[in-house]
């Protein structure tokens, strides 16, 4: 392992990842706990895009060696201690043909309750941009795993799931004016400040007189990084975003800022942000 | 409760959740994330540029200025709505979220916060 190496590491055992290296660069994938490490193999191969060859070894002794890209498995180009796999060695990509074979060969190195090693290192014989090679994901749906975790955990005890289709009533406030318009008045009194430069309507003032004047005197010299701020997060240059700025979101007070047609809205909100500003927002879009 | 575990949970207790990813801010990597969004590994780059987007000058220094220093926020687009929460104690921890609208948000934001918190010390 070298020095680059030991930060990451360190890093991910601190937060108990499941991830954990063994002497020889190989990172145990599955241990003696898991039912199903075949699984924890796919989803290695599921997860490598850009060509690599992935060494898969169990603690039983035998080892297989694949080249992966794009979420396939184009070749095997190694295995010890696995009977059959002369087939699929002698392939030059893995063709629908070898499927059974090859699945008989993940299944006898992924053992259940066994632990399981990866290395990955330089594919052997190229496979960037190929589209041949057997589908991660057709393996899979064969041998009945679920690539997605998330999906997979589901027999597991789930937390009751949080019913938060959160309907807009409608509040009988008749709505004017554009997109930011619309959002000052469905924000309401939680907008304890505001100003509104450029648009239809610019000027727009709301608030304590020092207050308007401390976002007057912001917006007159950031003008441009703020445009270039939001443009980071927007769908795209110019585009209509609204964002909540706050230590906590949900107490003291937080900086709300939102664009639309080259307007800008700067304001401060005063409490729960969370409870108010999404709603405002979606009502505004309406 | 591991990483991968504590965000599998938020991401079944709100449906609304399409993604949500535990990122490292400064050296600008998720480290895991959770969801059906199927994303690319340029969507996580993405959305973790945009997270210390939001926690970048000028807003930044407004807020550090006017109300102390922003550990919460809340991108809306038209499309979606992106939560991003960092730590308080280690800010370069970060969580990296993306709701429909019809996202509680209030309730969501405390799961979020509760989950970073256990993730950052461990628990």
């Amino acid at each position: 392992m070298n020095k680059s190496t030991l930060p990451i590491v360190a890093r991910l055992q601190s937060l108990q990842t499941a991830a954990r290296f063994a002497p020889g660069k190989e990172r145990v994938i599955a241990d003696a706990r898991d039912r199903n490490p075949l699984a924890q193999l796919l989803r290695e191969a599921n997860e490598t895009m850009l060509g690599r060859s992935l060494r898969f070894s169990s603690e039983g002794g035998p080892s297989l060696t694949l080249d992966v890209a794009g979420r396939r498995v184009l070749r095997l180009s190694a295995a010890i201690g696995l009977a059959g796999a002369e087939a699929c060695l002698n392939a030059e990509t893995l063709e629908d043909e070898n499927k059974d074979d090859l699945i008989k060969l993940l299944q006898a190195v992924a053992v259940p309750r066994h632990e399981l090693r990866v290395t990955s290192g330089p594919i052997g014989r190229g496979g960037e941009g190929v589209s041949v090679g057997l589908p991660v994901a057709l393996l899979a749906d064969l041998l009945l795993i679920e690539l997605n975790e998330d999906a997979a955990d589901d027999e597991e005890t789930a937390e009751v799931v949080h019913e938060a289709v959160q309907e807009i009533p409608d509040d009988g406030i008749e709505l004017t004016g554009d997109l930011l318009a619309r959002f000052t008045q469905q924000l309401g009194d939680t907008l304890v400040a505001s100003i509104i430069v450029d648009g239809d309507n610019d000027g727009q003032t709301s608030g304590p007189e020092e207050m308007v004047s401390h976002l007057q005197g912001f917006l007159s010299d950031e003008r441009e990084s703020l445009d270039r701020q939001l443009d980071l997060v927007a769908a795209e240059p110019g585009g209509p975003i609204c964002i909540l700025l706050g230590a906590t979101l949900v107490e003291g007070h937080s900086l709300v800022c939102a664009r639309s047609g080259g307007a800008i809205l700067l304001g401060v909100i005063e409490g729960d942000g969370t409870k108010v500003v999404l709603l405002a927002w979606n009502r505004a879009l309406r | 409760m591991g990483v991968t575990e504590s965000l599998g949970a938020v991401v079944k207790a709100f449906p609304q959740a399409r993604l949500v990813a535990f990122a490292d801010l400064s050296s600008r990597m998720i480290l895991s994330s959770a969801g059906t969004l199927r994303t690319t590994q340029e969507h996580l780059d993405l959305l973790c540029n945009q997270a210390r987007a939001c926690f970048d000058d000028p807003l930044f220094s407004l807020s550090v200025e006017a109300f102390g220093e922003p550990h919460g926020a809340v991108v809306m687009g038209s499309d979606s709505v992106r939560l991003f929460l960092r730590s308080e104690s280690e800010p370069a921890d970060a969580l990296c979220c993306i709701c429909d609208h019809s996202i509680d948000l209030a309730a969501f934001v405390e799961k979020i916060r509760e989950t970073l918190e256990g993730i950052t010390h461990g628990g």
